[in-house]
């Protein structure tokens, strides 16, 4: 201990410890007094011989490369692919764990070549806290080097080669101790002394073999199997194959290693893409659920696997729809409940398909409601002709799908005391009024069906005819809800609001005097109700034009500041038909009324066309139409009015065609005749005149120029400047609870607006647009 | 059935045998409007039949469509809702449409 530094030299120490070393190599007995004097000497010859540290390396070196080619030799004696494996898993394991003991006396070495003098304490403190100081161990470092340098670098090749050749042996069927696989790969990962990616060898070596000889079975496989069994049989193997795959991979690879899937993927899956792609179609259409499940499971995993399926379900959705809906045109044309519930029907069926084959996958589920817009907004089987026919403003307007003009008749059909509605239970005619939104949130041009449907519930408010008016008022909400304009929605809560303010009315005008139990009057905010309508004047017969002024003193005494206008078109009654054989009750408009009781004074008379237009004062057409209803009105075998001549239609009377009470008038059920009852003549209660209603399919062209114009200034002032493709998708959103604006009438737009100066066209680029304030 | 007995027995009661066609009940329909020259109220470019649009945005909250938002008529035979025309002559005494000192002639109801 005490001998000076130079005396002690390390050839002296290193004849004593070499054997100790070599037994260590050996994983032969080292007796504790022996393991303590290697520790000791160790100490000696780093601390008294200067060159100690780096000779003991050497020498220790040395020994070690020597024992690796010893241990090669006896790796490589093994011819067989088995037997070579195992002697090298048994001779690495064994090298492997002496990696862990032999470094451990050697700890003081590892401070001297570090360039620190350490003392003995901290030596021993290093022993207590050899896991830590193991991992960053030079002589661990030169072991595992040396093995890679020597005996890895050399049989490397065969080692890989000969584990692939065990799982291609797998892969065809043959059982195999999977552990020799296991083995070499540990040896690739634990022979790794780069401390950075502890992996390198592995992926560089090992993974990289696993791929390449991965990626050959299943190129010589996988075309094989699709040409003998065809694709949906190659699909079940393929999908097979995958998983299989990855459980091997999970088994003989390290965690995160995915190149090999990828690659399996790539061959099983992406060359043969097009080949799989080709029976989608066929799929879809024959609901093929479980192979489309399979397909969707495959074709997931390329990148552009799935894009196409959407394509096919798409385009088959929209043609077999449209397809459906051609083939019962007549039915469905003619009725809407059976154009609903046939939609539906198609709607339940291909969602059904997407839920089952596709598991409602997003991607599908807008695939389904893209095709859903197609069929709905088609204009193959029915188109609504917005403008009848007339360009308006010297544009042609492009015809529109009727389909919200029939979701708006059935939600009436519903809503409005129906033999339908009468059928069904409350529960039911919720439903489908449900179902009804369910469609219209595909519909483009909801604009269209507010109007129609706006048009249904003042009828039904006015003729009182509502089913169930609590349910009237939940639907304005379901409206609300589905995203309806508020502006809209609210214009039907003031109806409702007003037709209850005008029934508190009309009790009060009942009660004011008792001889007018046979009039009910319905007074009404013109702006919640009829804005802009043209009315029709009508010389009323004595009995009706006797109330007038009565209503309008009452009226007068209640308000003042106001203004009454008669709606005779829209008021109705009830009027006792006596015949020599029957008395029955009519319900008929006020113009059939007008009508009827110029017979009042001459009941046998035949009166001409000429004659009644003087005694109604109708105009022209409506003097037609009301004629017509009384002498061709569908539900009756017998009819109100004869008249001489022939007419198919309202235009064939002439001023001449005489008309005369039917004296044999008589309701006709079950094939006898009824002396008694009540039948209804009002049919569709007509809102506004012929000229009205052209007028009103311009405005709705009319208010969508507007609203169009609206958003795009809208867009414009947040934007400021904002290109073409940009401007036309958000001005989509913003109008696509009302109408889907066509290209067309954008760019006009657009037009209009640049012309007037609200906007300009960027200088540099004319697809962008500027905000002039 | 006892319904019609009773309606031929009040119809032999006022027996007009004369008469093939008889009134029974008439649903008569009229729409009332502001008695005024000009549809849209000059103060808050809102048609006069709907409420102001600060009645608009207040009827949101409550109950909506309740017509308190009454028209007034000046001397001078302008209207304007009653809402806009009281905010309008706390600033400024005269008619926005023909300037003279305004005074009511009387209020809608
Ligand atoms: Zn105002
Ligand atoms: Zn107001
Ligand atoms: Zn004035």
């Amino acid at each position: 201990m005490f001998q000076e530094k130079g005396q002690l030299k390390f050839e002296d120490k290193w004849v004593h410890m070499r054997p100790i070393v070599l037994k260590l190599l050996k994983q032969e007995p080292v007796s504790p007094a022996e393991w303590q004097e290697l520790f000791y000497d160790v100490h000696l010859v780093c601390l008294w011989d200067e060159k100690g540290p780096g000779k003991l390396r050497d020498h220790l070196h040395e020994d070690i490369v020597q024992f690796i080619k010893q241990a090669q030799n006896r790796v490589l004696a093994q011819r067989q692919e088995e037997a070579l494996l195992k002697a090298y898993i048994a001779e690495w394991r064994k090298f492997f764990t002496q990696c862990n003991y032999l470094p451990t006396p050697f700890r003081q070495l590892e401070s001297s070549l570090q360039g620190k003098t350490t003392s003995a304490g901290t030596s021993m403190q290093s022993n207590n806290n050899k896991k830590g100081a193991s991992d960053e161990s030079i002589v661990r470092k030169l072991m595992l080097d040396s093995w890679n340098e020597s005996i890895f670098s050399d049989i490397k090749h065969r080692l890989q080669e000969s584990a692939m050749k065990l799982v291609h042996a797998e892969r065809n069927g043959e059982a195999f101790d999977s552990q020799l696989v296991i083995g070499v790969r540990e040896s690739y990962v634990n022979l790794c002394s780069n401390s950075e990616d502890r992996l390198e060898i592995y992926r560089e070596n090992f993974e990289a073999a696993y791929i390449q000889s991965t990626e050959m079975f299943y190129r010589m496989k996988a075309p094989e199997h699709l040409a003998n069994n065809g694709v949906l049989a190659y699909m079940r193997y393929a999908d097979a194959k995958l998983r299989e795959e990855e459980a091997r991979a999970q088994r003989y690879l390290e965690a995160g290693s995915n190149g090999v899937i990828q690659c399996c993927v790539k061959v099983l899956v992406g060359n043969p893409l097009s080949v799989l792609l080709a029976e989608c179609a066929a799929l879809i259409k024959d609901g093929e659920t479980e192979r489309l499940q399979l397909m969707f499971r495959l074709l997931e995993r390329v990148p552009e696997g799935v894009q196409p399926m959407l394509k096919e379900l798409e385009n088959h959705i929209t043609q077999a729809g449209l397809a459906d809906m051609i083939a019962a045109a007549d039915i469905i044309t003619q009725d809407s409940e059976k154009y609903v519930e046939r939609l539906l029907e198609l709607f339940r069926k291909f969602s059904k398909l997407v839920h089952d084959a596709f598991s409602d996958d997003p991607r599908f589920l807008t695939a389904r409601d893209k095709a859903f817009k197609s069929v709905v907004n088609d204009t193959t089987v029915f188109r609504l002709e917005l403008g009848t026919g007339r360009s308006i403003a010297g544009k042609v307007v492009t015809p529109e799908s009727k389909c919200p003009e029939l979701l708006a008749n059935f939600c009436d059909m519903l809503l409005r005391r129906t033999p339908l509605s009468k059928r069904l239970t409350s529960e039911e005619i919720e439903s489908r009024l449900r179902d009804v939104l369910l469609v219209l949130k595909y519909v483009s041009n909801k604009d269209v069906f507010m109007r129609y449907h706006k048009a249904h519930l003042t009828r039904r408010l006015i003729l009182d005819a509502s089913a169930d008016s609590e349910k009237e008022e939940d639907m304005v909400e379901w409206l609300r809800e589905v995203g309806m304009p508020a502006d809209y929605v609210n214009k039907l809560a003031r109806m409702f609001q007003d037709i209850k303010v005008s029934e508190d009315l009309n009790a009060q005008f009942r009660t004011s005097t008792e001889r007018h139990d046979a009039i009910n009057i319905k007074i009404l905010n013109a702006g919640a109700w009829a804005r802009g309508s043209e009315r029709v004047t009508v010389s009323l017969p004595v009995e009706l034009e006797d109330y007038i002024p009565e209503v309008e003193d009452f009226y007068k005494k209640k308000h003042s500041g106001r203004k009454l206008q008669w709606y005779h078109h829209m008021s109705n009654g009830t009027i006792t038909f006596s015949t020599n054989s029957g008395k029955f009750d009519l319900d008929v408009t006020t113009f059939q009324m007008a009508v009827l009781f110029a017979w009042n004074q001459r009941t046998h008379d035949k009166i001409t066309y000429e004659n009644l237009r003087l005694a109604t004062e109708l105009p022209d057409g409506e003097l037609r139409r009301t004629l017509w209803s009384l002498v061709a009105f569908p539900k009756l075998k017998r009819q109100l009015l004869l008249f001489c001549g022939i007419a198919s239609a309202p235009k064939d009377f002439d001023e001449h065609t005489v008309f005369w009470v039917n004296q044999e008038f008589a309701l006709i059920k079950n094939g006898k005749t009824q002396k008694r009852g009540k039948v209804n003549l009002v049919g569709r209660l007509q809102l506004s005149t012929e000229r009205s209603q052209i007028e009103d399919n311009q405005s709705i062209v009319q208010l969508r120029i507007l609203r169009t114009q609206e958003a795009i200034i809208k867009i414009l002032k947040m934007r400021k400047r904002i290109s073409n493709a940009a401007l036309q998708t958000e001005l989509v959103d913003i109008l696509k609870n009302m109408f889907l604006p066509s290209k067309k009438m954008i760019k006009e737009q657009l037009e209009w607006l640049i012309e007037n100066k609200y906007m300009r066209r960027d200088e540099d680029d004319i697809n962008t647009f500027i905000y002039m304030a | 059935m006892a319904d019609e007995n009773e309606n031929e027995k009040m119809d032999n009661e006022n027996q007009k045998p004369e008469k093939m066609f008889t009134l029974k009940k008439w649903n008569a329909v009229a729409m009332w409007s502001w008695d005024v020259e000009c549809d849209t109220c000059a103060i808050c470019r809102v048609q006069v039949m709907d409420a102001c649009l600060r009645c608009q945005a207040e009827s949101k909250k409550d109950s909506y469509g309740k017509q308190d938002c009454v028209v007034v008529w000046g001397e001078c035979n302008h209207s304007f809702h009653y809402c806009c025309m009281s905010l309008w002559v706390k600033q400024n005494n005269r008619c926005p449409l023909c300037q003279q000192e305004w005074s009511i002639q009387r209020m809608g109801k």
